[in-house]
C-alpha cells in the first residue's frame, strides 16, 4: 500500500532533528561526532570539489571489475557444476574447503601478491563474489525446464550453442538475482578492503577523514557510502524489473 | 550414509588431495614465486610451529572470543528489537523503510566512526562486531515475526493464552527458522569484522597474525593463518548448522 | 461466572449487525441455539455463517445487537467455547508434536505438567490417535490433523463447540468417519454444537436443526427441525425418506438463495 509512504520518513527525520539539536547544544567541540547540518555541508563540498565523486568512481570501478571477474568465473563454474553432476560431486570437498575462507583472510595474501592498488582489491572482490554466484547458478541449472533440454538435443545443438542459447537465457532471472546480491557483496568487500589497508576509494576517504579529526567529513562519507549502496541495489532492482517484468521476478524469487 | 554417497565423498577427497599434490608440485618446481606460493609442506610446518612454539593458539582464541561475544550480544539485541518491531504493524510501517535503507551499508564503514568515538580499544572492536552482526539478526527476526500465520494468533486468542504466552509459544517458534538464518549470517559478519578490526586496530588475533606475516613476507605463516581462518569459518558453519537441524527438526519431517 | 438456568440458550444472537466499512455482512440477525443442540448452519457464499460463528467465538464484535453464550455477552474468547477451524494445517503448531499441540490447550488453562500427560493420552485415544502423539502434524494425513485440532478443543472441556466447515478439506471417507466420531463425542459430553458447512447432506445428517442463511446481508432464511432418529447411521439414515425430503428442501433453498 503506497498510502502512508511518508511513515517511513518520520523516524529518520526525527532522529536527524534530534541529532542536530543534541550536537548544537552539547557537542560543539567534539572530535568524533558532527551535527547533521555540518555533515550535509561537508558532503556538498566534497561532491562539489570532486573528491567524493572521484573516490566513488574508484570504489565502483574496483567493485565492478571484481564483480565481473568473480561473476564470470562463478557463472562458468556454476554452469559446469550444475550441468555435469559428476564434476560437481568430485569437486565437493575442494569447494567446501575453500568456500568458508572469509574474504578478508585473502586480503594479506592479495597484498603480498599485488601490492596496494586496484589489482589487489579486484582480486579480493572477485573471490567474494565468485561463491554466491557459483551457488546460485548451479541451482539455477537444476531449475531449467527439462523439456527445453530435450528440445536442444532434438535440434542437434552443439554444447556451446546449447549453453548460450538455451541454458543461460532460461536461467537468466535467477542468475541476475544472484548478481544483484553479489553486487551488494562486491561493494561491501571493496569498502572493507579500502578501510583495512588499500589507499583508494570511499573506504580510504572515510579513514583519512577520521584520522584527520574531521568528523563532519567522516560521517559525510559514511552517509554517502550508505546512499551509494542503496542506489546500486535500487538500480539493479529496476534493471531486473525492466528486463523481466513481474513474472520473472516471482519465478526468480522461488 | 548411503554407500553411493560415501563413495562419492571419498572420490571427492581424492580430487582434493590431487589438488594439494599439484600445489606441492608447483611449489617444489618453483612454478610460482615461492614468496607467493609456499608448498603445503611449509604451510603445514608453519601451522604446527605456530601452535607448538608460537602463540598461534592464543591468537586463534582471541579471534574466536571476540567473534563469539560480539555475535551473542548482537543476536540478543537483534532478536529482542526484531521481535518488538516485527510483531507490531505500526512500528514496521515507521521503522521498516529506514532499516531496509541501512541494510546494504557495509558494517566495516562504521569502524572509523567507532575508532573516533571509542579509540583503538577492545571495546571499540566489540562494539563494531556487535553492531555489524546485529543487522542480519534484526532484519531476519523482523521478517519472521511479521510473517506469523494469522490463524495461529486466533488459535492463541481462542485458547485464552496470555500475551506473553502468545509471543513465547506461538510467535517465537514460528519465527525461529528466520531468526536462525539471520544468526547464521550474523556469525559470518562477526568473523569478518573480527578479522578486519584486528588488522586495523592492531589487536592480537588471527587477522593481525596474517597481516604481519604478509608484511614480513613470511608466506608459510600467512598460509597457515588463512587455512586456520578457513577452518574456523567451516567449523562455525557446521556448528550453527547442527543447532539449526536440532531446533528445526520439525521442518525436515514433512510428509 | 454466573450459573445460567438450564433454559438459557447456549448461544443467542439478538438483532446482530456487523459491517466492514461499506459492506454489511449480517444485518439484524437473530438466532437461538438451545443447550445440547446440534445446529448446522448452511448458506451460499456471503451469507455470513462463518462471521456468525466467529462472533459467537468472541473473535469479532458486532456493531449492533448482542451475542450471548450461556447467558453472558461475548466480549472475548471463552475457555468453555472451543473453535475448530477448517484450515487445520494453519491452525496447528507445526513445530509441536500432536501431543504437544493438545498440551497447548492445557498449558493455557494452567493445568499442572504432571497432570497433562494422562489427559493428553486420554484425549488422543478419544479421537482415535492413540500412539500417534509423537508425530508432527506434517507427518500426518489431513484427517489425522483435524483430529488433533478436535482433541485440542476437547481439552478445553467445552460446553460449546464452534466448528467452521471442519471436514470440508477432507475426502469423503475420512469425512464420514469424523462425522460419526464427532457425534459420539458430543453425545458423551452433551456439548452444544454450532456447525457451519457447505455440505447439505452433512448438515442434515449431523444436525438437530438446520439453519439456512440468506446472503447480502446475512440473515435467517429457513430454520428446519431434523427429526431423524439417533444414533445416526451413514447408510441407514441417509436412505430414509425424511432425510431425502429434508435434503431436497435445503437444496431448493440454496438454489433460490443463490439466484
Amino acid at each position: 500500500m503506497t498510502s502512508g509512504w511518508w511513515k517511513g520518513l518520520v523516524a529518520p527525520a526525527a532522529l536527524i532533528a534530534a541529532a542536530e539539536i543534541a550536537m548544537r547544544v552539547w557537542g560543539s567541540a567534539s572530535m568524533s561526532l558532527a551535527a547533521p547540518s555540518d555533515i550535509a555541508v561537508a558532503l556538498a563540498k566534497g561532491l562539489a570539489d570532486g573528491s567524493v565523486l572521484h573516490a566513488t568512481g574508484q570504489t565502483l570501478a574496483a567493485a565492478g571489475a571484481g564483480l565481473a571477474l568473480g561473476g564470470l568465473a562463478g557463472l562458468a563454474i556454476g554452469v559446469l557444476f550444475g550441468l555435469v553432476r559428476t564434476v560437481d560431486r568430485l569437486m565437493e570437498v575442494t569447494v567446501e574447503a575453500i568456500r568458508p575462507i572469509p574474504s578478508v583472510a585473502i586480503l594479506p595474501l592479495a597484498m603480498l601478491m599485488f601490492g596496494f592498488g586496484y589489482s589487489m582489491e579486484i582480486a579480493i572482490v572477485a573471490f567474494s563474489c565468485l561463491w554466491p554466484i557459483m551457488i546460485y547458478t548451479r541451482s539455477a541449472m537444476a531449475g531449467i525446464e527439462p523439456r527445453l533440454m530435450e528440445v536442444s538435443r532434438a535440434l542437434g545443438l552443439s554444447s556451446w550453442d546449447r549453453i548460450v542459447k538455451i541454458v543461460l537465457p532460461a536461467a537468466l532471472p535467477r542468475i541476475l538475482l544472484a548478481f544483484r546480491l553479489a553486487a551488494a557483496i562486491a561493494l561491501v568487500v571493496a569498502v572493507t578492503v579500502e578501510i583495512a589497508i588499500n589507499p583508494l576509494g570511499l573506504g580510504y576517504g572515510i579513514l583519512v577523514a577520521q584520522q584527520g579529526l574531521q568528523p563532519d567529513l567522516m560521517l559525510a562519507y559514511l552517509a554517502w557510502i550508505g546512499i551509494v549502496g542503496w542506489a546500486v541495489n535500487a538500480l539493479m532492482l529496476v534493471a531486473q524489473q525492466r528486463l523481466f517484468g513481474r513474472a520473472a521476478m516471482a519465478e526468480a524469487a522461488q | 550414509m548411503k554407500p553411493s554417497r560415501l563413495l562419492w565423498l571419498a572420490a571427492s577427497f581424492g580430487v582434493a588431495a590431487l589438488f594439494v599434490m599439484l600445489w606441492q608440485f608447483a611449489a617444489d618446481h618453483k612454478l610460482v614465486n615461492p614468496i607467493f606460493l609456499p608448498g603445503p609442506d611449509r604451510a603445514w610446518n608453519a601451522l604446527v610451529r605456530g601452535f607448538a612454539t608460537g602463540d598461534l593458539g592464543v591468537k586463534l582464541m582471541a579471534t574466536v572470543e571476540r567473534m563469539f561475544w560480539g555475535w551473542l550480544i548482537a543476536s540478543l539485541i537483534g532478536i529482542v528489537l526484531g521481535a518488538a518491531i516485527g510483531a507490531s504493524p505500526r512500528l514496521r510501517a515507521y521503522l521498516g523503510p529506514m532499516l531496509e535503507f541501512l541494510r546494504p551499508l557495509p558494517a566495516s564503514a562504521t569502524i572509523p566512526v567507532a575508532i573516533a568515538l571509542l579509540g583503538l580499544s577492545d571495546g571499540m572492536v566489540l562494539a563494531v562486531i556487535a553492531f555489524g552482526a546485529m543487522w542480519p539478526v534484526l532484519l531476519a527476526t523482523m521478517h519472521g515475526f511479521s510473517a506469523v500465520e494469522p490463524r495461529l494468533y486466533e488459535v492463541g486468542r481462542a485458547l485464552g493464552l496470555s500475551r506473553a504466552a502468545i509471543i513465547g509459544k506461538i510467535a517465537l517458534p514460528s519465527a525461529s527458522p528466520d531468526i536462525l538464518a539471520g544468526m547464521r549470517l550474523g556469525l559470518t559478519v562477526a568473523l569478518i569484522l573480527s578479522v578486519v578490526c584486528e588488522m586495523i586496530a592492531g589487536r592480537d588475533g588471527l587477522g593481525n597474525w596474517i597481516l604481519l606475516a604478509a608484511r614480513s613476507f613470511r608466506a608459510p605463516d600467512l598460509y597457515a593463518g588463512v587455512i586456520l581462518l578457513g577452518l574456523l569459518g567451516y567449523v562455525t558453519a557446521i556448528g550453527i548448522g547442527y543447532v539449526e537441524s536440532r531446533l528445526l527438526a520439525w521442518r525436515a519431517r514433512a510428509r | 461466572m454466573t450459573t445460567s438456568a438450564p433454559s438459557t440458550p447456549a448461544i443467542s444472537f439478538d438483532g446482530v449487525t456487523l459491517a466492514y466499512g461499506e459492506k454489511t455482512i449480517v444485518r439484524d440477525f437473530s438466532l437461538e441455539v438451545g443447550r445440547g443442540e446440534i445446529v448446522c448452519v448452511i448458506g451460499p457464499s456471503g451469507c455470513g455463517k462463518t462471521t456468525a460463528l466467529r462472533m459467537a467465538g468472541g473473535l469479532v464484535q458486532p456493531n449492533a445487537g448482542a451475542v450471548r453464550v450461556l447467558g453472558e455477552a461475548v466480549k472475548s474468547p471463552r475457555r468453555d467455547v472451543a473453535i475448530v477451524f477448517q484450515d487445520y494445517g494453519k491452525a496447528l503448531l507445526p513445530w509441536r508434536t500432536a501431543a504437544a499441540n493438545v498440551a497447548l490447550s492445557l498449558e493455557a488453562a494452567g493445568v499442572a505438567r504432571a497432570e497433562r500427560r494422562d489427559r493428553i493420552e486420554h484425549l488422543l485415544a478419544k479421537v482415535g490417535l492413540a500412539g500417534h502423539g509423537d508425530k508432527y502434524p506434517t507427518e500426518m494425513s489431513g484427517g489425522m490433523q483435524q483430529r488433533i485440532q478436535i482433541a485440542r478443543c476437547l481439552a478445553q472441556d467445552p460446553q460449546v463447540l464452534l466448528m467452521d466447515e471442519p471436514f470440508g478439506a477432507l475426502d469423503a471417507m475420512t469425512r464420514q468417519g469424523l462425522q460419526d466420531e464427532m457425534l459420539s463425542i458430543v453425545a458423551e459430553t452433551g456439548a452444544t454444537v454450532f456447525f457451519v458447512t457447505h455440505d447439505l447432506e452433512e448438515a442434515v445428517y449431523l444436525g438437530d436443526r438446520v439453519i439456512g442463511l440468506l446472503p447480502n446481508p446475512g440473515r435467517t432464511g429457513v430454520d428446519i427441525a431434523v427429526d431423524l432418529p439417533r444414533p445416526r447411521d451413514q447408510l441407514e439414515t441417509r436412505e430414509m425418506p425424511d432425510f431425502l425430503h429434508l435434503r431436497r428442501e435445503l437444496f431448493d433453498f440454496i438454489e433460490k438463495a443463490e439466484a
